[in-house]
């Protein structure tokens, strides 16, 4: 059996499982949703043009995207370890040919899929509801790359904490605590001219950052991207690696 | 720790049916150790399984059943020497170990067909789903979601999942906790094919009538350390006590002068089918809360016993006689309470006729 077929095997399980659980389902893709109907159809700019949302709409594209990139798979990878671990199948598939690498790639592939599922909801919806304009050029191929680079990554840090949350109590509320301010401080509804010079360093630190940045120079606002796609890899590489090493093995 | 040395050198002499002469032991372990916080789970155990034996393993709860198939498994990091099949425990080939895990719920909306393929799915080779899933009795529910099964059927998806890979050495944390008599007998019946096919089998249980019947060897752990090892049998002979037979008086507790009358009697008769010297002995009638109970006593003694309770004038209304079995032996080394009409509460005493402790 090849690590493949395994890494397939444990993916598909995986994929079944989730897919059963209708509220699970609804509510991957309905929150994001919401998300979009209130801050793009909903939440009107300031008639002088300041305040939050002042952008133009394409420009928050990244950030809607960057709902289900961040928060599905952080909570969805650490939830699933919580489970794991209080079920018991981390002690029997420690006993099987599967890794916890495998184990992670399995379900990092499960969530790029629904998550991508998801984008593309996201992606139709932005267009649909608000005045966002999609600029349409051969680098538009890169966006579900960035898309999978970036759910890896955060599939890594949710392993991570999964492995540390005692509970799956536990896993949502670190989830949301990490996410959170991720979300706003990372360039996506916030652009940087809004927030102090003191606190770019942090901005820039942010992974989800450089998933905005390169997102949006392929959505709407053309300029080099690759940059920022290399440094996401890197960091989806290095906490994918954390992440497997975070799985749990033993008690 | 002397009681686990003793313990090591029966396991050393005992070996069980289908032990090969000259072929390595399955599994060895020596001295392992394993502590939560301040709680000793495991205090030095020697534990040594040879090819083909079913091994059974019982004791109390929080004795440290669980965590030494952990720490067989390479599940928990543990001191101590463990060799599993010739490999440290997390290097064993894991196509070769099979577990199920004594606390272990799998993905619940997956059928019990998808499940066990999806075990099987993790290994080089697997058998046909739908021919393990038969060997557990699942075979009509297999399309059902494990969710919506019984807590037996449950258990019995879960065995399906461990002797799914063909395993050579197949670890069973409590495989028959929940499962109902007609369930009990097909995982019995799958581990007896498994042994008879050859697979060494390492098995926990609470039911005493199950390890007596499927293990070949059985090891008593409490607190953490084995406290004796052997066949069934030797553990009954050595530990169990003798043969005892209810006197049922009706729900009236006896006074002293019916246990004296009738060890009296006993002893005057000549009883044939009671043992020699013990049986017409003070410690061989005792009260018990419902009547008498008189130790020693074979099938064939029965009717001296009658004689004697009719010499004495003590007038009862059933008697019940039984052997001794792995329960008893349980129940003696471990302490635990005993009562047999109240169906082994609290509320007894522990047999006291002479056995070893």
């Amino acid at each position: 059996m090849s690590r493949v077929s395994r890494v397939l095997t444990e993916a598909t399980a995986a994929a079944r499982s989730f897919l059963r659980r209708r509220t699970a389902v609804f509510f991957t893709f309905f929150f994001p949703v919401i998300l979009v109907v209130i801050f793009g159809a909903l939440v009107r700019t300031q008639p002088t043009g300041g305040g939050l949302f002042a952008e133009p709409a394409g420009y928050y594209i990244p950030g809607y995207l960057a709902v289900v990139v961040l928060f599905t798979p952080l909570s969805r990878v650490g939830s699933e370890i919580a489970r794991h671990r209080d079920g018991g199948r981390f002690e029997k598939l420690a006993t099987t040919p599967l890794t916890r690498t495998e184990w992670l790639l399995a379900h990092t592939l499960v969530n790029v899929a629904i998550i991508g599922a998801a984008s593309l909801l996201i992606l139709g919806l932005v267009l649909a509801v608000t005045d966002a304009e999609l600029v349409v050029s051969p680098a538009l191929a890169a966006l579900p790359v960035f898309v999978a680079v970036a759910v890896a990554l955060f599939c890594g840090l949710g392993a991570v904490l999964g492995a540390l949350a005692d509970s799956q109590d536990g896993v949502i509320a670190a989830s949301n605590t990490v996410a959170l301010p991720l979300l706003f401080l990372s360039e996506t509804f916030v652009p940087p001219a809004l927030l102090p010079d003191w606190f770019l360093p942090a901005v820039a630190a942010s992974p989800l950052t450089y998933f905005a940045r390169g997102t949006r120079a392929i959505v709407y606002e053309p300029s080099a991207w690759t940059g920022d796609l290399a440094v996401l890899a890197a960091l989806a590489v290095g906490f994918l690696a954390l992440g497997a090493y975070a799985v749990p093995r033993t008690d | 720790m002397n009681e686990t040395t003793a313990a090591t050198a029966d396991a050393d002499t005992a070996g069980g049916h289908t032990a090969g002469a000259g072929d390595a032991p399955v599994v060895v372990g020596e001295g392992i150790r394993k502590s939560y916080g301040d709680v000793v789970a495991l205090d030095g155990v020697d534990v040594v399984v040879e090819p083909g034996e079913v091994f059974g393993l019982i004791g109390p709860n929080g004795a440290g059943k669980t965590t030494l198939v952990r720490a067989l498994t390479g599940t928990t990091d543990a001191e101590g020497s463990i060799r599993v099949l010739g490999a440290s425990p997390d290097a064993v080939d894991p196509q070769r170990i099979g577990l199920l895990p004594q606390s272990f719920d799998p993905p619940e909306r997956l059928t019990a067909r998808e499940l066990v393929g999806y075990y099987g799915g993790l290994y080089d080779e697997a058998r046909e789903v739908g021919a393990v899933l038969r060997d557990v009795g699942m075979a009509d529910d297999a399309d059902s979601w494990y969710e919506t099964l019984s807590g037996g059927q449950k258990r019995r998806t879960c065995v399906a999942t461990a002797v799914v890979n063909d395993p050579d050495l197949l670890f069973l944390d409590e495989p028959t906790t929940g499962i109902d008599p007609a369930g009990r007998r097909s995982i019995h019946r799958l581990v007896e094919r498994l042994a008879a096919d050859g697979t060494t089998v390492f098995l926990t249980s609470h039911a005493m009538d199950e390890v007596e019947r499927l293990a070949d060897r059985v090891a008593l752990l409490r607190h953490g350390g084995v406290v004796a090892v052997g066949t069934p049998a030797d553990l009954i002979a050595d530990h169990g006590g003798r043969p005892r037979l209810e006197v049922d008086l009706d729900g009236s507790r006896p006074d002293d002068g019916d246990v004296d009358a009738v060890a009296g009697a006993l002893e005057t008769g000549a009883v044939a089918g009671t043992e020699t010297g013990a049986a017409v002995n003070g410690p061989a009638v005792e009260p018990t809360a419902d009547g008498l109970r008189v130790l020693g006593v074979r099938p064939e003694g029965i009717g001296a016993v009658v004689d004697a309770l009719g010499t004495a004038g003590v007038e009862f209304e059933s008697l019940t006689w039984a052997e001794p079995s792995l329960e008893d032996v349980y129940l003696r080394l471990t302490g635990e309470q005993y009562s047999p009409r109240s169906g082994g509460g609290s509320s007894g005493d522990v047999p006291d006729d002479g056995g070893d402790r």
